[in-house]
């Protein structure tokens, strides 16, 4: 496997955008580690990882056995001796193995030693249903670790923002959880040119990903895409033009763009795949009752999972995840109310 | 106080061919130890003993916050462990072990600022809960760290900290550096995951990590049946084909033999091993529990488990090895005493200064302002 400097012109998928930064950051930072399940000599379960061990060599791109509470554990200690690392969870769902490791030893370190001990840990793996992955490689769980102050959560959805979000997370000095969408790793609709250089996007800022006057639709991952369809259908039917946001990051998260969004069109519909009780929908409305009450024209509702497991069977897959049908419905509610 | 505990490790202790030549030496570590030497950790033993005295008296009085475990008993194996460690090699310790934190490194002098440990002023302020303790007293008691010193922070999920000096063991591994990290359990804590992933994973790459397991019969309310199914904790060791060392938590110099035998064995590279220093858990699991302790387990149990007071039976060897006069050694004498009982006679007067002036340090110093609790929740650029 080659692997190809990103060039502007060329074109390029999700996975392979992850992959390329992983090689530059491993290249420019000498100290830079990976650790995971089957990274090294299989090249990782989907293959972002490929090449690195064969260039970088064993010792830096470390295959670790089935032990994620201790891949996590080791990503702290390698962070505490200066280091960079990159641990990857096989399919975030696999995280909750490592879950005390996380949210009570990560996320606390800086807070407890009082700024001493910064950890630039990234903890990245494939997330998200719609594949027929069942319910135990389907879940998007950021929200556990949103809830868990010390942690950055990072969901990329297009592949620029892959390469440029991998990046800033790598160079941030806190450990960060980053949710790869893999159904869109190697999606050939949206494959594009990565900017040259050092290619860069700040965590916390959201992107606009189609401007409008009548409503918001708020959004990250695989559910963006729903919203974008949706927001065709809304302007074709029925002559509404939303406006639709990705959050790209959950923690640090960009109030302002939303709240500037709520303001404009007065209607809001959020829309994520994780299970609606407690899930970041909910975050999202709270924040905007909070600060743009008096702006809103409807109430703010929102798409979410079922709070049920992810079903492996496609028919109840579909059944319970988003999709464009209830996106849709739902912003006529919004916009009709 | 257990059979199989010997100088040195027993031949099904001995796994590789180093081991062997190892176990062959005719010099003991303890031998290379000079007459200083013994004194020292005696001194150190004293310190032990008398900052958890001193701690069990200012809880009485109501001057703390929070939990005190109590590390009487086993001062041994704190002193045994660390004595004979480089200012370079790392710790973390759990939250019986208080005084590790000061005496990591205390060898290159009580008051070097150089010294790569903590204060005793720093603990002390730590314990009191003061602006002044190394992470503003945000965490409890017992979880400090320092990345400089060397000292891993812990929390209370015990043995997390096995996976974590797996870390920074595996750095030292691709620097050629031939440090040691050295991880301060419980016997209860090994029946966690964390234990087993973070040992299975330092023994498959050779990692310079050693398990002391402070096997002290009791986790909280459980005795140590009911967390291990082998005879010895230490018997956990198979499963990872390391060395399992069982070693006398009474005795500071079968700890350091113990200690100093697997630390050479992982500065040449040769991975890490397991000390299980079996000892007794003197009092409850924190004085909240000192009362209910008394119920569950009975008042022989207690009375035979703190019979062999490590003060005094190093003292015995001293005596019988010339290196203290009998006179001497009965000048300080806190040894099979309640903490109520003994005062500061019974302590070396440097003992009672160097923590006299660590506690005046902590009440000196202001708590912390209410600010402080909302800064650092991430790396503030």
């Amino acid at each position: 496997m080659s692997v190809v400097a990103a060039e502007e012109t060329t074109k390029v998928n999700y996975l392979t955008a992850l992959r390329n930064v992983l090689h530059e950051e491993m290249e420019r930072f000498p100290d830079m580690v990976c650790i995971g399940e089957d990274i090294g000599i299989l090249g990782g379960a989907f293959g972002v990882t490929e090449g690195m061990r064969d260039k970088f060599g064993p010792d830096r791109v470390l295959d670790t056995p089935i032990s994620e509470s201790a891949i996590v554990g080791m990503a702290i200690g390698l962070a505490m001796t200066g280091r960079i690392v990159m641990a990857e969870m096989q399919f975030i769902d696999f995280i909750s193995c490592g879950f005390d490791q996380i949210v009570n030893n990560a996320a606390t370190m800086c807070y407890r030693t009082n700024g001493e001990v910064p950890l630039p840990i990234v903890i990245r793996g494939p997330s998200g249903g719609y594949g027929g992955g069942g319910p135990y490689h389907s879940q998007q769980n950021e929200a556990w670790f949103a809830h868990s102050p010390g942690l950055k959560v990072v969901i990329p959805s297009t592949p620029s923002d892959a390469a440029g979000l991998l990046r800033a997370s790598l160079r941030d000095p806190n450990p960060v959880i980053f949710y790869e969408v893999k159904e869109l790793y190697r999606k050939r609709e949206i494959e594009e040119p990565i900017p040259p250089g050092e290619w860069i996007v700040p965590l916390g800022k959201a992107a606009i990903r189609r401007e409008g006057t009548d409503l918001t639709l708020i959004s990250y991952g695989n559910p963006l895409y729903l919203c974008l369809q949706a927001a065709e259908l809304l302007q074709e039917r029925e002559g509404i033009n939303a406006e639709v946001i990705d959050l790209r990051t959950l923690v640090p998260l960009d109030k302002e763009t939303i709240l500037n969004s709520v303001k404009k069109t007065n209607r809001v519909v959020v829309v994520n795949e994780a299970p609606k009780t407690c899930g970041f929908a909910a975050e999202v409305v709270a924040i905007i009752n909070e600060h743009v009450f008096e702006y809103l024209d409807a109430p703010v509702l929102r798409v979410t999972r079922a709070d049920t497991p992810v079903p492996w069977v496609q028919p109840l897959e579909l059944a319970v995840l988003p999709s464009v049908d209830k996106i849709y419905d739902t912003c006529i509610k919004v916009a009709k109310f | 106080m257990n059979q199989k505990s010997t100088v040195i490790p027993s031949e099904e202790e001995v796994k590789t061919e180093e081991d062997k030549e190892r176990k062959a030496k005719p010099i003991l570590p303890r031998n290379s130890l000079t007459r200083e030497d013994h004194l020292e950790i005696l001194r150190q033993i004293y310190l032990a003993r008398y900052f958890d005295v001193r701690l069990i008296k200012e809880k009485r009085r109501g001057r703390l916050r929070g939990t005190l475990y109590s590390s009487q008993n086993q001062e041994a194996i704190l002193v045994g462990t660390l004595y004979g460690l480089r200012s370079d090699d790392w710790i973390s310790p759990v939250h019986r072990d208080m005084p590790a934190f000061f005496l990591k490194d205390m060898r290159s002098g009580w008051d070097n600022p150089e010294r790569k440990g903590m204060s005793i002023a720093q603990v002390c302020a730590q314990v009191w809960g003061k602006a002044t303790a190394p992470g503003r007293a945000k965490d409890n008691w017992s979880h400090i760290g320092s990345v400089p010193l060397g000292i891993i922070p812990s929390t209370s999920m015990l043995a997390s900290t096995i996976p974590v000096a797996c870390g920074v063991a595996y750095d030292f591994k691709l620097r050629n550096h031939d440090g040691v990290v050295l991880t301060y359990n419980g016997e209860g804590s090994t029946a966690r995951g964390d234990f087993h992933e973070g040992l299975n994973l330092a023994a498959i790459h050779d990692l310079a990590v050693i398990v002391v397991v402070e096997n002290n019969q009791w986790a909280y309310g459980t005795p140590v049946e009911l967390e291990c199914p082998t005879e010895d904790v230490a018997d956990r060791a198979r499963g990872y084909n390391i060395p399992g060392l069982v070693a006398d938590g009474q005795d500071v110099l079968d700890v350091y033999d113990k200690t100093m035998w697997c630390v050479e064995r992982a500065r040449k590279g040769l991975g890490p091993s397991i000390i299980e220093c079996k000892t007794y858990r003197a009092f409850g699991h924190g004085d909240h529990d000192d009362q209910r302790a008394d119920r569950y387990r009975s008042k022989e149990e207690i009375e035979r488990g703190r019979r062999r007071d490590p003060i005094a039976v190093y003292k015995t060897y001293l005596v019988e090895n010339g290196i203290l006069s009998e006179e001497e050694a009965k000048r300080y004498s806190p040894e099979g005493k309640h903490a109520i009982q003994v005062t500061d006679e019974d302590f070396p007067p440097e003992v009672v200064e160097a923590v006299r002036k660590g506690v005046e340090f902590a009440i000196a110093s202001p708590l912390p302002e209410p600010e402080e609790a909302f800064k650092h929740v991430f790396v503030e650029e």
